[in-house]
């Protein structure tokens, strides 16, 4: 290694240019600075990415939850036990119409709810039955009024008592 | 010693010491990133990574409308550390509230499903974990996470739910909690069922938080297939309500009815009753929770005189018109026996569709005696009796059928009336399937298919048809069995106005240890609409308490065939069955 000694002049024109200095800081400045926001911008996606993965986990819970609702209120056990209390009985006569021809199929039958082997309540078991409908006695009665028919007041005596018009399927 | 002189040395020794520190530094960066760079990048990657199996669902069992009978849902485990346990402080709209322990346990008591006592009991000690409550649904769980106490935590599980509980139940089998099939379709299409457990493996910072783009997916997941079943569970639900309600009505042991689509084999109802509800299986004694229809045999009595008439018209023994002397006991030439008819008669004189009307043993015998026994035999396994249906389904009994060639004299002829022979529902169904499909029998169909998510299909059966009995002969004998629905004594009970009905009943006496006894299976298989064969209905009631006679499973046969007309909207029939001889005289009846 040599060393020089140089003039006061010298060492003048040899100082570096403030200006460049400047550019070069600013520049490090400008580097770092952009690192670090695309490091936070990083971060930020990544506890974004987890709050939404909890989310849809929380989502796909509750679209559980409401699937198990409509497979229960859906489910043949429901809907006999829902018939039944409606006073709705199985008719196995069918009738029908072929509407090319005006031709009518069979003989209309009222429906007799007496009919032997024929059950409209549900016998079968369903352990996994957790909603269940359940009707208005007022709204049966404005459904009646309605439609012009009557209910046999025997197979109403369960039915629960809730405010409403329209026979509802209250879950939980 | 000059200035300039001294400013050099002190540069140098500067010089030195900064020459020194890098060639320091780069020794030691030399050895990071070089010698022990891999050992440490290994030990960096071991802190952050995580690997965790990713568990893939168990595929949906549906019916053929689509409807779910069987599919996987998450469950969960309630744990809590009681060594944590104590007051919970939580900000509610900018306030501190704090919540005791006996607060949060009131509220989570009922929850639970424990009572206070146990789950104040159960929090305390100093231990890190004790169990709650064990595979509570989702709602439940729900409410306990929104309690937000964090010395509560829990476990996910896949767990396997039955939306529609029995229905199809013995069909269907269930799954143990581990997630292991343990019978019926669950376990027999398994390698349909089961999905392929995905590995995910990933980089965390130390706040647990995912590292993006680190994600490292070292085998997918892979879910279970969708088996879909041949079952309509509209038909399959009301033909366990109807069999429910006969078997409580009978105080009989069993109860099964099979509705069969006649022209493509499928099985659009196999019910039961007693039958499972694989949700909670444990309910019901084991003998209810596997499919009778499948795995128990049963002498079947006067139901096979149809499969023997068949025999006979195809065979050019006899037509429709032909006659045999029917007398109500017909003695034998060996050993003193005799056969007997169910009823005290003056002798008869009968065409085959009058055998089946009266339900003649001994007018069976004269017609079916004429075929050789070997051809018979042939006949029987031609229509299916004595082994399996392709089914193959857990456990399926193949009947009893011996070898033609080691019949004695007397079972010789007692099959001719479905006696010496044990059959089971499954296989008397497809039997009739084949006397309605023109006498080609179709091997039956359970399961249409097994289909992945994108609608790959992994699986479907490769149906087999047979040949039993001539197209002709097929007609003919429909006609025969027609006369049984309607002029027979019990038969007309199976009548559905507006359809032509076709048909058989039995009544077969229960044999224990070779004794007959005071018991019976009785039993109604029909088919309709007679001249253009929809569906095969087959009832069996098995042991009911003081019926001696097939009077009481002409309602569910008729019930179920009516819905199942109605159900898929055939049309009444607008013919008449034809006229032949039937009467007690080998003549066509007068009302006829």
């Amino acid at each position: 290694m040599r060393v020089f000694m140089l003039s006061a002049q010298e060492a003048r024109k040899l100082r570096p240019s403030m200006v460049s200095a400047l550019v070069f800081v600013l520049g490090l400045v400008a580097v770092f600075a952009l690192q670090l926001g695309l490091n936070m911008m990083v971060t930020q996606d990544a506890y974004q990415l987890r709050a939404l993965q909890a989310e849809k986990r929380d989502l796909a819970t509750d679209v559980q939850i409401i699937q198990e609702e409509v497979a229960s209120l859906g489910s043949p056990q429901n809907l006999a036990d829902a018939a039944h209390q409606l006073g709705m009985v199985a008719n196995p006569s069918s009738v029908l119409l072929d509407i090319q021809t005006n031709r009518v199929f069979g003989e209309p039958t009222p429906a007799d709810g007496e009919s032997l082997g024929i059950a409209s309540a549900n016998l079968v078991a369903n352990s996994a039955l957790g909603s269940t409908s359940r009707f208005i006695t007022a709204s049966l009665l404005d459904a009646e009024l309605l439609a012009g028919v009557s209910t046999d007041s025997n197979t109403v005596a369960g039915v629960t008592l809730q405010s409403g018009l329209i026979p509802a399927s209250p879950t939980r | 010693m000059g200035a300039h002189a001294k400013y050099s040395k002190r540069l140098g020794i500067f010089a030195f010491m900064l020459v020194a520190m890098v060639i320091a530094l780069g020794f030691r960066l030399v050895d990071f990133q070089v010698v022990r760079a891999e050992e440490i990048q290994q030990a960096s990657l071991d802190r952050r990574e995580v690997t965790r199996t990713l568990t893939a669902l168990r595929g949906n069992i549906v019916d053929s409308n689509g409807q779910v009978l069987a599919k996987t849902v998450f469950r969960y485990d309630i744990n809590a550390a009681p060594k944590n346990v104590g007051p919970v402080r939580t900000a509610r709209d900018g306030v501190i509230v704090e919540r005791s322990v006996m607060e949060i346990a009131l509220e989570l008591a009922p929850l639970l499903g424990l009572d206070l006592d146990d789950l104040l009991t159960r929090l305390d000690g100093d231990g890190e974990y004790v169990n709650l409550a064990k595979l509570v649904d989702a709602d439940t769980y729900n409410q306990i996470r929104d309690l937000n106490v964090p010395w509560i935590f829990w476990d996910r599980f896949a767990d396997r739910l039955y939306p529609n509980g029995a229905v199809a139940g013995n069909l269907l089998g269930f799954v143990g909690q581990d997630g292991t099939p343990l019978a019926g379709l669950e376990r027999q299409y398994n390698t349909c069922l089961a999905g392929v457990d995905g590995q995910e493996t990933y980089e965390r910072s130390a706040e647990g938080v995912r590292i993006p783009t680190s994600n490292v997916t070292t085998q997918p997941i892979e879910d279970g297939g969708t088996l879909n079943l041949s079952i309509d569970s509209n038909l399959q639900f009301f033909a366990q309500q109807v069999l429910a309600n006969t078997v409580t009505e009978l105080d009989a042991e069993w109860a099964s009815a099979v509705v069969i689509e006649v022209e493509t084999g499928r099985i659009l109802a196999a019910a039961e009753a007693p039958s499972v509800d694989p949700n909670d299986p444990a309910a019901v004694p084991s003998a209810d929770r596997g499919s009778r229809i499948f795995q128990t045999s049963f002498e079947p009595g006067s139901i096979m005189k149809s499969v023997t008439t068949g025999m006979v018209l195809d065979s050019g023994v006899a037509d429709e018109y032909d006659t045999v002397d029917a007398p109500d006991r017909l003695y034998l030439d060996f050993n003193n026996e005799y056969i007997k008819d169910s009823f005290d008669h003056e002798d008869f004189t009968l065409s085959l569709a009058g055998v089946l009307r009266y339900s003649s043993n001994t007018g069976m015998t004269e017609f079916g005696r004429q075929i050789d026994r070997d051809v018979r035999g042939d006949y029987l396994e031609k229509f299916g009796f004595g082994v399996p249906t392709s089914l193959r389904f857990e456990g399926e009994s193949g009947g009893i059928l011996r070898p033609a060639s080691q019949w004695d004299e007397m079972t010789n002829l007692t099959t001719l009336f479905g006696q010496g022979l044990a059959v089971t529902p499954i296989q008397m169904a497809y039997a009739y399937q084949a006397l309605a499909n023109g006498g080609v029998r179709l091997d039956p169909i359970l399961v249409d298919s097994c289909t992945s998510a994108d609608g790959t299909v992994y699986y479907k059966p490769n149906q087999v048809s047979t040949r039993v009995i001539s197209e002709s002969a097929a007609k003919v004998n429909l006609e025969a069995m027609e006369k049984v629905v309607e002029f027979g004594g019990v038969g007309k009970t199976a009548g559905i106005p507006g359809y032509r009905v076709a048909g058989k009943t039995g009544t077969a006496e229960i044999s224990e240890n070779g004794v007959y006894l005071d018991e019976y299976a009785i039993s109604f298989y029909g088919v309709a609409p007679a001249e253009n064969p929809k569906f095969v209905v087959g009832v069996t009631i098995y042991r009911p308490v003081g019926v001696s006679n097939s009077a009481m499973a002409t309602p569910p046969f008729k019930a179920i065939m009516q819905q199942a007309l109605k159900h898929y909207r055939v049309p009444p029939s607008t013919t008449e069955s034809r006229n032949i001889p039937s009467d007690r005289n080998g003549l066509v009846d007068e009302n006829d």
